[in-house]
């Protein structure tokens, strides 16, 4: 079953074109079996390698904030792909769909996001010229 | 013929001598003597490697995948050490600490890289942890006793339109794949040979005589894209991905030092 199960998700990796992070790092911190929703603003956007990161202000049930940090691919394979620095910026307010931690800190790999103005980021598809 | 003096004839028996004693100096004569025109004009006569390319989708990227479906086949040796590696349950390699994969697994990563034609000298940049190779394609033979490194040591031909390359002397830190570590006596053949407009095929075959039991070849289909350039990466330049000693994989969200600094 365990078997069947990496089998699946390196299919659905390989047909979402998610190569980069393979390259350089494992899946292991990530719960790759689960999705999580997480809305909130940003608060900076990192266009760095060997992973971009987005730092999101998430508003708890008690009010209080906490800051989520969600990695994605690099500043190359994504600029090859349509994004640029500019893509997130500070204060937008996004929805990010993520495979969270296993260890229940607030991280995950980012999977797709959700602008407020319906414009929506991934991370997949065909290097363009 | 009027007879000549002697001490005329001994400039010209001193050039004898040195053409005589040219092949076996040749490597280190084309290795200093400065290019002329010619060896410049004669590139143009060779395959048109130019640009920027990347392995293309399907073309065999990544660990191997599509590249090799059945794996190498390991001597009993080897297997049992692979199996030993694998019960160690490694989440990660150092390739999370930034350290780079080495041959032949840089030639697998999801970032293009480019071919600099020199006299003498193919050079690969490759994009992915900022990495070079050097490629000698000026006659010289491989050395005999080659420092480790971690592409190995390279000397280069053309073969028709292939470039022919072969290398030896890796370091240690490299693996032939994943969990399979190299002998001392493994050896590279790669074969760079343009496909199309814009495509490119790398035939690699490995042999290791104390690891594999036939030689291992994959194929890689690379793409050319003329409008891109190779970016920077600098692995360390915001790395919160780590592996432990032990092979726990984990990652830092609090800021590290020399973290993008704003």
């Amino acid at each position: 079953m365990r078997t069947l199960t990496l089998v699946l998700i390196a299919v659905t990796l390989f047909a979402a074109g998610i190569r980069e992070a393979t390259a350089h790092h494992s899946f292991a911190p990530f719960n790759m079996e689960a999705e999580k929703t997480i809305s909130g603003t940003i608060k900076k956007f990192d266009w760095t390698n060997p992973h971009t990161w987005i730092w999101l202000d998430v508003a708890g049930d008690n009010g209080k904030v906490e800051t989520w940090g969600i990695e994605g691919m690099s500043p190359n394979y994504l600029g090859r792909r349509g994004w640029t620095k500019n893509s997130l910026k500070p204060g937008d307010k996004v929805s990010i769909v993520v495979r969270p931690m296993r260890d229940g800190s607030p991280g995950g790999m980012f999977v797709r996001a959700t602008l407020a103005d319906g414009r929506e980021l991934r991370q997949s598809g065909q290097a363009v010229d | 013929m009027r007879s000549t003096p002697i001490y005329f004839l001994a400039p010209v028996a001193a050039v004898l001598v040195m053409l005589t004693e040219l092949p076996a100096t040749a490597q280190t004569a084309a290795a200093k003597t400065a290019p002329t025109a010619a060896d410049w004009s004669a590139l143009a006569k060779l395959p048109d490697f130019s640009g920027v390319w990347e392995i293309g989708p399907g073309g065999g990227g990544g660990r191997g995948r599509g590249a090799a479906p059945q794996g190498p086949s390991l001597t009993p040796a080897a297997a049992a050490k692979r199996k030993e590696l694998q019960s160690l349950g490694r989440e990660d390699n150092a390739t999370a600490n930034c350290v780079p994969p080495g041959m032949p697994g840089i030639m697998g990563q999801p970032y293009p890289m480019e071919f600099l034609l020199t006299p003498g000298k193919v050079t690969i940049v490759i994009e992915a942890y900022t990495q070079v190779r050097h490629i000698y394609t000026d006659g010289r033979p491989l050395p005999e006793d080659p420092d480790l490194k971690f592409h190995g040591t390279s000397i280069g031909r053309w073969e028709g339109n292939a470039l022919v390359v072969d290398t030896i002397g890796f370091s240690p830190l490299t693996d032939l794949v994943a969990n399979v570590p190299h002998g001392d006596k493994m050896r590279i053949r790669e074969r760079f040979t343009l496909t199309g407009p814009d495509t490119m095929s790398i035939e690699t075959t490995v042999t290791d005589p104390d690891v594999l039991t036939a030689p291992y070849t994959t194929t890689r289909t690379l793409q050319r894209h003329r409008s891109w350039t190779i970016a920077e990466y600098v692995c360390q330049e915001n790395n919160r991905n780590f592996v432990d000693e032990k092979g726990k994989a984990g990652i830092r969200l609090d800021d590290p030092a020399g973290a993008s600094r704003k």
